[in-house]
């Protein structure tokens, strides 16, 4: 699957980035019909829970 | 995602409730649904884009059908609906859009504003569940701007295969390949970073590392003020003592012990004036405290001249009480019990006392007020006697102490003057240990006054430092959050493009391998070419490109190839829906598509007229078929029937 191919692209980088990329990615492909989505706020929510870990 | 059923109910020709379910059989993949033109194949492919993804014309009420209307009476409501049955990695799907109208008297049915557009999910362990979001829950499945690769009208797909179309082959890699998650992605990681550095910046001053310099100086700079303090005091001590030894030498020494023992009266005389004059400082700084009442004795005599004039005038207290004005014009009736009216020659005189009369309370206030600043004046002029004869005092203890300091001066001036030497040296040494003292005294005042000094500034310093310990806290938060988020965005901006290369690479590859199967002309043309420009090209045998040269039905066939391609790369389980896809080939190539196709989707719905359909391409679909319908078209009602053809 090309989620999979994706996901292994970021082997090499260190988990928090490897699960930021991932989540990111799962949020653009659900607004990817929009053309100006507003996904910042949950990116931050994102990047917050991984820093709190 | 698998295409499993879908259900139409009153949608354009497809009156009533009508069902189709597809082939999902991994052998017999392919799903043939034919009928002649008009017969109703491309609505019934309209219902499939207008079901997932809301696609279909501006005016949806054009999607109702036309012979429900029709047969509705006046105020019935209409229904049209598109369900779809999918599974999707292992999870079972039901999608619903529904649109409903009332007739109205004038025959027509306006719809209302949204369609309903209802997702439901069964997952593996049988449990059912409607998905709050079914747009982004699709977009996950099959995005809206990639299923046109999957579901798509096979006259149009020559599009990829046109000189001039490189943006569209560009834009149809990145979106099914997900590049543009990717880029968008990264895009919005680096906003985020951009959001942290500018919020970083404004509440980082870099102070507490600062600040704790400011503190670390201070309190070494106080221990240091504190050591050095000792050691004058240790210093006083030994000089003290030194002069001690010295007057007791005097005091033996018989031509300088008449003078050593007047110093010593005097020196006794001097300790008690001076701490008399010490304690009067301190007496008259107590007085000065209360100096306030002095200096506003002027405002007070004012405020009092005010509310004496305004007692003697009768104004307060007044003589009527503004209560029992306000409790007549409640009861509007005289003390006698005459009654009177709004507006009466009573009523406004009551009023026109009330606006001139004060609330009881103020005037108890008031009243208040002067008895309280009456006793000020006596107050200020007891203050201002003490004052007078403190000062009085001092000056005269001034003189004392001055005129007992003179004295001292004149016995040390006799001592040093001696003519005995060792008298002469003893008052010279002593008179050098007093200044010594005076001056280490004059230190120690001096240290006093910066150790106070520095108490404060490391009391204010402790404050800023817990604020800026505060902010540090909320930095460091930041700054993690800010290096995450560009990391995230630069790990992508690393891979993006090795990955899209790679992708772009692949698609090629895979392009090449499926067009020199469709292709009937397969020694003519040798390579295909998708260069870092995405410029999709055919080479031909002489090593040129044959793009411009070539005809409509091999376009096609590139095209075709192309998406077959995107589709097998992504690794993505979709369904390749495909309407009038052999309308305009010829037998060649229809019979190599046919043949081939299958194999490369992993479902396949084909919307066909018989004529596109038959002969060897037939017998090659034929033991891959599924499942197949015709759609028959009744004159008289001008509707369609899906009818299940059973081989």
């Amino acid at each position: 699957m090309i989620k999979d191919r994706v996901a292994n692209l970021f082997r090499d980088y260190d988990e928090d980035v490897r699960k930021v990329i991932a989540a990111v990615i799962v949020l653009e492909q659900e607004h990817i019909s929009m053309e100006r989505p507003r996904v910042k706020d949950a990116i931050k929510e994102i990047i917050d829970e991984a820093v709190q870990k | 995602m698998k295409l499993d059923r879908i259900t139409l109910e009153n949608f354009r020709q497809y009156h009533g409730k009508q069902r189709l379910t597809f082939s999902k059989d991994s052998k017999r993949n392919a799903t043939v649904i034919h009928g002649v033109n008009g017969a109703g194949k491309t609505s019934l492919f309209l219902a499939i884009n207008w079901c997932l993804y809301g696609e279909g014309p501006s005016n949806t009420g054009e999607l109702m059908s036309k012979e429900a209307v029709s047969g509705a009476r006046e105020g019935e409501t209409i229904s049209t609906s598109v369900e779809l049955a999918f599974i999707h990695d292992g999870e079972r799907y039901l999608v619903s859009r529904r649109l409903v109208g009332v007739k109205q008297l004038d025959g027509s049915v306006p719809v209302a504003n949204l369609d309903d557009f209802t997702m439901m999910r069964t997952k593996r362990d049988g449990q059912a569940e409607r998905v709050n979001n079914p747009i982004g829950r699709m977009n996950s499945i099959l995005p809206s701007n990639v299923r046109t690769y999957f579901i798509f009208d096979g006259e149009k797909i020559d599009d990829f295969a046109r000189p001039e179309e490189n943006e569209q082959v560009r834009y149809a890699i990145y979106n099914v390949l997900k590049l543009e998650v990717l880029e968008r992605g990264r895009n919005h990681l680096q906003a985020v970073a951009n959001e942290y550095r500018k919020e970083l910046k404004n509440i980082s001053r870099g102070e507490l590392h600062e600040l704790v310099e400011q503190e670390e100086k201070a309190l070494d700079e106080k221990q240091k003020a504190i050591l050095r303090k000792d050691q004058l005091e240790r210093e006083i001590e030994s000089a003290r003592r030194k002069i001690s030894d010295i007057d007791g030498r005097l005091r033996e020494m018989q031509s300088a012990s008449g003078l050593a023992h007047q110093r010593d009266i005097l020196d006794g005389e001097l300790t008690k004036r001076q701490s008399e004059s010490d304690q009067l400082v301190s007496n008259i700084r107590d007085l000065a405290t209360n100096g306030f009442i002095v200096i506003a004795q002027s405002a007070v005599e004012k405020a009092l001249s005010v509310l004496d004039g305004k007692r003697e005038r009768g104004e307060i207290p007044s003589s009527i009480r503004q209560q029992f004005i306000q409790d007549l014009l409640e009861r509007m009736q005289c003390i006698c019990g005459r009654a009177f009216d709004v507006g009466g020659e009573e009523h406004r005189r009551l009023m026109a006392l009330m606006d001139s009369s004060l609330p009881g309370s103020l005037e108890d206030n008031v009243l208040d007020t002067a008895a309280a600043l009456r006793p000020f004046s006596e107050r200020a002029q007891s203050l201002k006697d003490t004052l007078d004869r403190s000062m009085q005092r001092r000056a005269e203890l001034f003189d004392i102490i001055r005129g007992l300091e003179e004295q001292l001066d004149d016995v040390s001036r006799q001592l040093k003057g001696s003519p005995q030497e060792e008298i002469s040296r003893l008052e010279k040494q002593r008179e050098d240990f007093r200044a010594d003292i005076e001056s280490y005294k004059l230190e120690q005042g001096s240290l006093e006054t910066r150790l106070e000094s520095l108490a404060l500034e490391l009391a204010a310093l402790k404050k800023k430092i817990d604020a800026a310990k505060k902010d540090q806290t909320k930095e460091d938060v930041l700054t993690r959050k800010m290096s995450l988020a560009q990391r995230s965005a630069d790990a992508i901006d690393q891979m993006y493009q090795t990955f899209a290369d790679e992708m772009r690479e692949r698609i090629e590859a895979k392009t090449k391998e499926v067009f020199k199967l469709l292709i009937w002309k397969d020694s003519h043309f040798q390579d295909i070419k998708l260069g870092p420009d995405y410029k999709l090209d055919v080479i031909d045998r002489y090593g040129l490109s044959a793009r411009p040269d070539l005809s409509a039905g091999e376009r096609q066939v590139l095209s075709l190839s192309f998406i077959t391609a995107m589709s097998r790369v992504s690794e993505e389980e979709a369904p390749l829906v495909m309407d009038t896809p052999f309308g305009r080939l010829s037998s060649q190539h229809r019979n190599n598509i046919t043949e081939h196709i299958p194999e490369l989707a992993d479902q396949l719905v084909l919307f066909v007229t018989d004529e596109e359909l038959r002969d060897q391409a037939r017998a090659n679909l034929e033991p891959r078929i599924g499942a197949e319908y015709r759609l028959e078209f009744n004159r008289a009602t001008s509707c369609t029937e899906i009818v299940e053809v059973n081989s």
